[in-house]
């Protein structure tokens, strides 16, 4: 779960990291209330989950809070990345004196967590690390004795970091690592930290998501990643305990596991029709994931004309085929206005005999090949099923 | 001989009373894995599925040699599970365990480096040697004994790649899941590290995913190093880019983790990439020739 900007700030407050002064607004009126009192030159920043937001135009510099209101009316409602603003966070202007770049993320290929520092603040990290990855000095932490003091020393230092800066920019540091543990983060990132003119360490941006299963720690988080969600279907996928994604075909696809899910979608591709959207159910299925997954993608399916079929794709390992079919039938026969729905069941002898089984007065088509699946599913998407 | 585990293997089930470790024992137990005992505090001294239950690892060791754990426990505990038995001394343990939050990963992949305790998962469905034990969920009508060893990222693909090898007598040496979370026990090229000595393989199938750098780091190692023909499938090629496919690893983010950057690796490693699971099988074939 990627954290909005003024969200991220919340928690480094928290931890003792220095933010500018700001209010978050959602209509043009809060703005302008919002820059009469921050009573200086502001900065209305678009707060959207994706990044490249300064170059598309999202964060914008206003002298007055009439300015800042002309801003608000140009970005409310605008979309940045294909994401809707809907939300701005108003902070005062900072003296910039110095932008450094502070990061702690865990490196899949090392399976371990990396803190990197950089003097080049406000650069897009990846960027950077392409095309000068010297200008990064990183290491590994240990995730059981966490960033020794020594540690972000050694890193500022190597970034260029001198005297009384040296101290303070490695306490934040060490505080960014503090975030990072405590919210279970899969990355934790200030880019810019500004050193102002008086010497101050200010984070200016705040990046940070964190880990969806370890939501179980942070109760206070949990309904953030409901509240994030923009599309209506992929949040009924995560209140469904299930990933749903929207993409532009003619065959919605439903299978368990995403490496099947993938291959199930390459192969439509393959035969030249393509997918409306997917649903990943996870490996082993309930009933009631399973009837949760189709009625999600049945009701999308009457919403949208596009799509024409339904493709079910169930490897059976765990899941037996008296809970798939259950929750199959359950789902089919909530929705008697529908499209057609193409089941592939697969997996032991004794599964696919009583999949089928249970499922023969379903009026579902039931195969066991999904070659053959796939065939149906693409005969029935352009009307010749 | 077979990598990991083999017939003789001694397996301890962690979270056995449970519903799914009840589910998966049944499993394992019905196609001849030796399974000796299994553990769930606050359950020592029953008989589960014919199977000793103890309070701990200390307890069962009291009584039993163990070659190998499955962990299957719901996941907040699975930390402390792994530490369990990695501070035991069991030299392989399959975390069968899903949603497993990403720190805790971290920390037992450590813990595991400092005592040289090796692992396949979080999230994974496991490894089978056909013909000979299974730890995990892999359905013993997928696989068949062979030649092929098959090492793959997902789960539910898994089963199908050895189905459709088992349908065109394609058998297996092994069929081993790395687990799809983004931190893993084992990466790709340990597998194959292993596979290079074992005489029971001929060549490897990998199934891959798009997203990350394992393909990569993988096609590297085979192009300087592994001593046998490769073939791989690779699921995700048409996903569109920036959006999560299914889980957090499955995603492309600017060039990561693209197919392209995938196959140009694997074809610069001589490796032939299948790009449907129909071809799988021909491919695969090929490794026996040669």
């Amino acid at each position: 779960m990627r954290l909005y900007e003024y969200e991220g700030k919340e928690l480094f407050r928290k931890h003792g990291i220095a933010t500018p002064t700001g209010i978050l607004a959602k209509t043009e009126s809060a703005v302008r209330e919002a820059a009469v009192q921050i009573g200086r030159e502001v900065v209305v920043k678009a707060q959207v989950l994706a990044g490249g937001r300064g170059k598309a135009g999202g964060i914008r510099t206003a002298r007055n809070p009439e300015e800042a209101a002309a801003i608000a009316r140009e970005l409310l409602d605008s979309e940045i990345q294909g994401l809707n603003v809907s939300r701005l966070l108003i902070e005062e202007k900072l003296d910039i004196a110095g932008e450094l770049y502070l990061g702690i993320t865990v490196d899949d290929s090392k399976a371990a967590i990396a803190a990197m520092v950089s003097a080049e603040g406000g650069i897009e990290i990846e960027e950077l690390a392409r095309k000068h990855p010297e200008k990064i000095a990183s290491r590994l932490i240990d995730p059981f004795h966490g960033l020794r003091t020594y540690q972000a020393i050694d890193l500022l230092l190597q970034a260029g970091a001198k005297g009384e800066h040296l101290v303070s920019a490695s306490n934040m540091l060490s505080r960014l690592y503090d975030v990072f543990s405590h919210y279970d983060a899969r990355f934790a990132e200030i880019n810019p930290l500004v050193v102002t003119g008086e010497g101050a360490m200010v984070a200016a941006d705040a990046r940070l998501e964190i880990d969806d299963h370890s939501l179980f720690r942070h109760p206070e988080l949990r309904d953030l990643r409901i509240e994030h969600i923009e599309n209506q279907w992929e949040r009924a996928g995560v209140k469904a305990g299930v990933n749903y994604v929207d993409l532009e075909g003619s065959i919605a696809v439903m299978a368990n596991g995403a490496g099947l899910t993938m291959a199930v979608m390459d192969m439509i591709k393959h035969d030249g029709a393509s997918p409306a959207c997917f649903v990943d159910t996870g490996g082993g299925l309930s009933p009631e994931r399973m009837k949760n997954a189709v009625s999600l993608l049945l009701k999308k399916a009457q919403a949208d004309p596009r799509i024409k079929v339904l493709l079910i794709m169930i490897r059976m390992m765990m899941s037996p085929p008296d809970a798939v079919a259950e929750g199959l039938m359950a789902a089919v026969n909530e929705v008697p206005e529908r499209v057609p729905v193409i089941a592939v069941m697969r997996g032991r002898a004794p599964y696919e005999n009583r999949a089928r089984e249970l499922l023969s007065n379903s009026g579902i088509r039931v195969h066991s090949s999904i070659e053959d699946g796939i065939k149906e599913a693409i005969a029935a998407s352009r009307g010749q099923g | 001989m077979a990598i990991l585990v083999n017939r003789d293997s001694r397996v301890m089930v962690q979270g056995i009373t449970g519903k799914f470790g009840t589910q998966l024992s049944e499993l394992m137990l019905d196609y001849g894995t030796k399974i000796v005992a299994g553990v769930t505090p606050g359950k020592g001294g029953r008989i589960h599925l014919g199977v000793p239950v103890y309070d701990s690892i200390h307890e069962a060791m009291k009584q039993h040699e163990i070659d190998a754990t499955m962990v299957s426990v719901p996941a907040p505990f699975v930390r402390d599970a792994a530490f369990e038995a990695i501070d035991a001394g069991i030299p392989f343990l399959v975390i069968i365990s899903d949603l497993v939050p990403l720190h805790d990963e971290l920390k037992i992949k450590a813990y595991a480096r400092g005592k040289n305790a090796s692992y396949i998962g979080p999230n994974t469905p496991g490894i089978i040697i056909p013909g000979e034990t299974s730890l995990g969920m892999m359905s013993d009508s997928a696989v068949m004994p062979g030649a092929v060893a098959v090492v793959s990222r997902s789960g539910t693909l898994s089963d199908e790649v050895a189905s459709h090898l088992s349908e065109q007598g394609i058998g297996q040496s092994v069929v081993i899941g790395l687990g799809g979370d983004p931190v893993v026990g084992s990466r790709m090229i340990d597998i194959l590290r292993l596979l290079k000595e074992d005489h029971a393989t001929q060549g490897v199938l990998i199934v891959c995913e798009i997203g990350g750098t394992m393909e990569e780091e993988t096609a590297e190692y085979i192009r300087t190093e592994f001593n046998k023909p490769v073939v791989a499938f690779l699921a995700g090629r048409t996903a569109p880019r920036g959006k999560v496919m299914g889980h957090a690893g499955a995603i492309i983010m600017g060039e990561r983790g693209t197919a392209e950057s995938k196959i140009r690796a694997f074809l610069k490693a001589g490796v032939p990439v299948a790009s449907t699971l129909e071809e799988v099988p021909e491919l695969a074939r090929k490794l026996l020739i040669s």
